[in-house]
């Protein structure tokens, strides 16, 4: 109906701002705010920029010397890239000959081949990158760049998802009730009564590994709390007078459920749907570090996190830092956002 | 003695902001001063956003730090200190001994998780320097004495264990029990049932009387007032209007603001054809444009009955545990008629099953038994598809104005909502058309149709409640304590306004209300209703003249009688 | 009460074969054929046939869950399939460990995040207030894992106060020398959501009416807090609580798996590496029921601390 009365409208008269302008005006007010979402939208280009390769395009590639110091620790020793240039590359190929039991052992001869090509093209490998490097001499700046599009893009999509089960899934028990309310409610009960992490572990423990996993693990395990609050909104909401003139001038109930309640609950879910994508980065990177999370040939900060703890040993920080703090920033600017989109969207009047 | 002549309580220069978000400041109450004399009552009447509650709170301290400020040149004089210089220390002395308040929400206003007599021994305990036994045992005197039966047993209630009057006297318990010089009462009895507001109003005025206190009386209701006040404080917007005794407030106000409320509330003993508004106050010659014609009400012989409702009765299921369950009877065996262009007046107190008579048969919930016939057909025995074309015939304006429009459509849409579910007009243009008509028949300016409910006050979303329940032209219109919600002054606009429409399109109200007097005013046939029972069914001038039972008589003599002359002390 | 403790009981059924559904769909089903999983690179067709017949994933699914029920029911899973350890054993034995870890967190936390909470609820709004909050949304930013990576290296590598890691036969031992950091590592951690929510519960409180009815009886500001608001607010936090218990069973997995404690996080983990199904099942199933009978515990609970609350 609204695409129908806007289309009408005369032309002279002015809109009146609606609930989501008024929002938008509270939160534009929140300093606070504003340099949180300035932020998070900051993350969320370089995860589109990372992700059409415009930047971070070749993480992969071995562009510096193992553990390249980071460029303001230029003037220190790195005894772990010493060690390791002092023989060639080849000679880190295991020498006792192996060709019998290894099915590989032909091809063997083939790859140095080619690596001993791609080598004579190779740039000499910088001594130190701006963030440093981590064991293999990539780049860790580049790293963390791509394992936040993994990291960002994983919690973006898994808590999208959640958000659209639970949301639709709350407000079909919240508004029927009745049999439907019951076995809606049933499977929440089910699905509640197994301890969280022992649910994600179950899911991971007969699904293989991967990135489209790992989202669906989550979204399927992180829908209950959405779920129960969407239902009781829409509980409250249905015997709300205004759904109750719906139904009296004579609206069905999609179009009460949908059209009435809907857009009156929907600030519930979009809080949530922040509150869920820093929940599930976190789970993403633990997961991740546990090796139940992205697959081995991509980067996540989990990942990188993995990686980071035996290098912290021999006194290798940066990829840790990278890592850790570019989260932190993150989960900080998103959290706070959602804590100012909520005071924002709170409608006081009803 | 000398202090016996200062008045108990000077209020001087009282300012109060409040910071809103986005840093605006709303000026709450602007340099008011008022006195509260030793031994009387003192009424602070205005409707809503008049500053009344907050001036109160600030004499007691008890507004929010955060975000009210007082101005600086404020003084509260209480028996000849300034309340708000003294230390934080200094004024929880105060609270509680000399100075004790009453709130509008006894269940809420007490902790859910102790039992009344630990709330009424802990003030005790905390400022007469009493035993934990000793307190107890004056905790349950108190009780009896605010007219608690079975005190020795209600002592160990939690609050919600007790109904809504006897909550309300525990708080009044709690105030009473230092003995304090003056107690606010901010209005006590709004939540609560007539015949329980009549209760409560004699409790204090004996509890008055016998701990020689005053009283600061907060209230909309005049009727309330002058029946218990001897000194009157009106204040509009933050800022006092009038104030004098009692008896000039009524016989002789002067400032128009006065009069208008006085007029603009419809009283049991007459029924203008118009009420009076504020607007007739204001112009210059005031009052003298009141017409005092008066309208005959009542059924006729010859009425067309449009609706006859049949031994209706509604039972809710209440669920106890998996199987078990109970049914509650919310209305018994309900029949009536109504007549086109009458209305029928459903009055009874909370829980009496009115709403439900309306919701049911209107078939908003489901009914359990009995018959509505419109038309000659039966309403609840129709499919939902053979319902839908009779859905707008009977239409229901709710009571809550704040919640009865959806937020997120603009006025607009919510007008052509219905004329597009029933295709009541040919086209776009002509919705528009049609919409535009009807806010101006309710009284609303074009501009609003681009609104949102948010934008506009709480008379105003009433009336397009009003004007949306219009777009379908109905035969029968329930209003559901539609004008319960607002101040007087917009109260009697809106009674205007349905009273108009009636005469206009002929079409008949239900009319349910707690409200006596204006189902009075407004009704030709009254029906009152308890415990889901019809009590008595007659025309309104019969019932309120020469009410046939019991229970109707109870009601009506729980009616505020206004003002009634001086009282006799 | 009696009656209706054995209502809930009777309640729990269905919920509990939705339970024991849901796990049987993901590992029988889902799960794919665990012969493959357990057979690894053997490819000859009769091993792997001998595999499913010991396993019985070649009998038809409707007797497959019999089993499994059978299983639930006799609190017999068999045995590991990666150890040959038999199931029950392994929860037996690795309990101790995670309880001696998780309820001193548990306590700890609740505890100390209490106090806080009423502290920084009572100064709700001054720039302390929004200190300590700014600090928690921080802290709570910051990966687990870096916390733990973090402190494992400076206070057990560098600085060694206390082992890196490790575990005795000792329970002595256990509590002195290997339990204290990773304690106090996840009271820390813990510590920054519990204070955000609990305070949130006072602030919910504290603009109730009767809060209002308090001070106006002239009741000092402590009083006030301490006694009606704190008394009120037990309610959400014994909610909380109730959520947060059945967790000490499987207790921080990370925990577990970085200071090598052999508790049932770290097992559980284990075997979804080792897709060592019995154990996952067995873990999940049996965790569900706990947590079912904790929060009936909880509800009766309810009777005690609000009065409004009927067990009906």
């Amino acid at each position: 109906m609204s695409a129908v009365t806007t289309q009408a409208l005369p032309s002279r008269q002015r809109h009146s701002p609606g609930l989501w302008t008024l929002a938008w005006r509270r939160l534009k007010r929140d300093k606070v705010g504003m340099v949180c979402l300035a932020v998070v939208g900051f993350f969320l280009l370089l995860m589109i920029a990372s992700y059409l390769g415009i930047v971070a395009g070749n993480w992969s590639q071995e562009v510096g010397v193992s553990y390249a110091h980071p460029i303001f620790m230029a003037g220190e020793e790195n005894i772990e890239a010493a060690q390791m240039g002092s023989g060639s590359v080849a000679s880190n190929v295991p020498t006792a000959d192996l060709s019998d039991i290894d099915p590989l052992a032909p091809r063997y001869r083939e790859w140095e081949e080619r690596t001993a090509k791609i080598q004579v093209t190779e740039t000499p490998r910088a001594e130190t990158l701006l963030l440093g490097g981590d064991k293999w001499g990539r780049d860790v700046l580049q790293k963390a760049i791509k394992g936040a599009e993994t990291s960002i893009f994983v919690g973006l999509t898994a808590a999208l998802l959640a958000t659209i089960i639970g949301t639709f899934l709350g407000g079909l028990s919240g508004y029927l009730g009745g049999r439907v309310g019951d076995v809606l409610e049933w499977f929440y009960n089910v699905f509640t009564s197994i301890p969280y992490i022992l649910l994600i572990l179950s899911f991971a423990a007969v699904l293989r590994q991967g990135l489209d996993t790992i989202i669906f693990i989550l979204a399927c395990t992180g829908w209950t709390g959405i779920y129960r609050l969407v239902r009781s909104e829409y509980i409250k909401h249905a015997s709300r007078e205004y759904v109750k003139a719906a139904q009296a001038i004579g609206a069905t109930h999609t179009r009460r459920m949908f059209v009435h309640i809907l857009p009156n609950v929907s600030h519930v879910s979009l809080v949530q749907l922040s509150q869920h994508v820093v929940q599930f980065i976190k789970a993403e990177v633990i997961l991740s570090f546990l090796g139940l999370g992205v697959p081995v040939d991509s980067v996540s900060w989990g990942t990188m996190l993995a990686e980071a703890q035996t290098e912290l040993v021999i006194g290798k920080w940066w990829q840790l830092a990278a890592a850790g703090v570019s989260m932190a920033i993150l989960v900080t600017a998103f959290s706070m956002l959602t804590d100012s989109l909520r005071d924002a969207l709170d409608p006081k009047m009803k | 003695m000398s202090d016996m002549d200062q008045p108990l309580l000077q209020v001087r220069n009282l300012g109060i902001d409040f910071r809103l978000e986005g840093g605006t400041v709303f000026e709450a109450v602007k340099n008011i001063s008022f006195e509260v004399p030793r031994n009387s009552t003192v009424a602070l009447v205005g409707e809503s956003g008049s500053g009344k509650s907050v001036s109160a709170m600030a004499v007691m301290r008890l507004l929010p730090r955060e975000s009210a400020i007082v101005s600086p040149a404020s003084e509260i004089l209480f028996e000849g200190t300034n309340l708000l210089k003294l230390s934080d220390e200094g004024i929880r002395g105060i609270r509680g001994k000399e100075i004790s308040v009453i709130f509008q929400e006894p269940m809420s206003s007490l902790n859910p998780v102790f039992t009344v007599g630990d709330q009424i021994a802990e003030i005790l305990s905390l400022h007469m320097d009493l035993s934990r036994k000793q307190a107890w045992r004056r905790a349950e005197e108190l009780m009896h004495e605010v007219g608690i039966p079975d005190s020795a047993l209600r002592i160990k209630s939690f609050p919600h264990e007790l109904s809504g009057g006897q909550q309300q006297r525990v708080m009044i318990a709690i105030a009473i029990a230092c003995n304090p010089k003056l107690l606010i009462a901010d209005e006590p009895t709004t939540a609560l049932d007539v015949t329980i507001q009549k209760q409560i109003l004699d409790l204090l005025a004996s509890l008055q009387e016998r701990y020689r206190m005053s009283v600061l009386f907060i209230t909309h209701d005049l009727a309330v007032v002058g029946e218990i006040a001897d000194h009157v404080v009106v204040m509009q917007h933050g800022e006092i209007k009038e104030q004098a005794t009692a008896r000039r407030i009524f016989e002789a106000p002067q400032h128009p603001y006065t009069q208008a409320l006085l007029s603009c509330r419809p009283n049991v003993d007459e029924r203008p054809m118009r009420l009076p508004v504020i607007a007739d106050f204001l112009g210059p010659d005031g009052a003298a444009r009141i017409k005092r014609e008066q309208r005959r009400r009542g059924y006729e012989g010859d009425d067309e009955i449009v609706l006859e409702v049949s031994h209706l009765s509604k039972h809710f299921r209440l669920k106890e545990g998996i199987f078990k369950s109970r049914d509650v009877a919310a209305v018994k065996d309900a029949s009536f008629k109504l007549a086109r262009g009458k209305t029928l007046g459903l009055v009874g107190e909370s829980g009496s099953g009115k709403t439900t008579v309306g919701l049911t048969l209107m078939r908003l919930h489901e009914s359990s038994g009995g018959e509505v016939l419109f038309d000659g057909v039966d309403l609840l025995k129709l499919s939902e598809q053979d319902f839908m074309k009779y859905k707008r015939r009977i239409q229901i304006v709710f009571q809550n104005p704040y919640a009865s429009l959806n937020p997120r459509f603009t006025v607009g849409q919510i007008l052509m909502e219905p004329m597009t579910i029933h295709k009541l007009a040919a086209g776009n243009r002509e919705c528009i058309d049609m919409a535009m008509a009807l806010l101006e028949r309710v009284g609303l300016p074009e501009e609003s149709f681009h609104k949102y409910p948010h934008e506009f006050s709480g008379g105003q979303r009433q009336r397009i409640a009003i004007a949306r329940c219009l777009t379908m032209k109905p035969d029968v219109l329930i209003c559901d304590e539609s004008v319960s919600a607002l101040d007087v002054s917009v109260q009697a606009q809106v009674l205007n306004l349905l009273q108009d429409l009636q005469d206009e399109y002929r079409m008949s109200y239900i009319f349910i209300s707690h409200d006596l007097a204006v189902v009075k005013y407004i009704s030709d046939q009254v029906m009152v209703m308890s415990d889901g029972d019809v009590i008595e069914v007659a025309n309104s001038d019969d019932i309120y003249l020469n009410p046939q039972q019991e229970y109707t008589r109870k009601l009506l003599g729980s009616i505020p009688k206004g003002w009634q002359g001086e009282k006799p002390n | 009460m009696i009656a209706y403790i054995f209502k809930r009981i009777w309640q729990m059924i269905p919920t509990l074969a939705g339970v024991v559904l849901l796990i049987f769909f993901l590992f029988n089903w889902v799960g794919g054929d665990p012969a493959l999983v357990l057979a690894g690179k053997i490819t000859n067709p009769e091993q792997i046939a001998n595999i499913r017949r010991q396993l019985g994933v070649d009998e038809p699914y409707w007797y497959q869950l019999w089993v499994f029920v059978k299983q639930i029911v006799t609190f017999d899973f068999g045995r590991s399939w990666a150890t040959n350890e038999e199931v029950s054993h392994i929860f037996l034995t690795r309990l101790g460990p995670t309880l001696t870890i998780m309820l001193p967190v548990l306590v700890l936390e609740t505890v100390i995040g209490v106090i806080l909470a009423i502290g920084v609820a009572y100064v709700n709004g001054t720039v302390t207030d929004r200190m300590v909050m700014m600090i928690c949304t921080v802290a709570m930013s910051i990966s687990l894992l870096v916390y733990i990576i973090v402190a494992q290296y400076l206070f057990g590598f560098r600085l060694g106060w206390f082992p890196v890691q490790g575990w005795s036969e000792s329970y002595w031992r256990n509590v002195t020398t290997f339990a204290p950091l990773p304690i106090l590592l996840a009271v820390f951690v813990g510590l920054a959501p519990a204070l955000r929510l609990y305070r949130s519960f006072f602030l919910d409180e504290i603009n109730h009416d009767y809060v209002r009815t308090a001070r106006s009886k002239g009741l000092a500001e402590k009083i006030v807090m301490l006694k009606h608001v704190l008394r009120n607010a037990l309610i959400p936090i014994l909610t909380n609580i109730g959520i947060a218990l059945p967790g000490i069973f499987i207790g921080s997995f990370l925990m577990e798996t970085f200071f090598s404690i052999p508790g049932i996080g770290r097992e559980v983990l284990v075997a979804v590496n080792r897709s060592d199904f019995p154990v996952i099942k067995a873990a999940t199933v049996y965790l569900a029921m706990i947590t079912m009978f904790i929060n009936l515990l909880v509800d009766v609970m309810y009777k005690v601390v609000d009065p409004r609350v009927t067990l009906k």
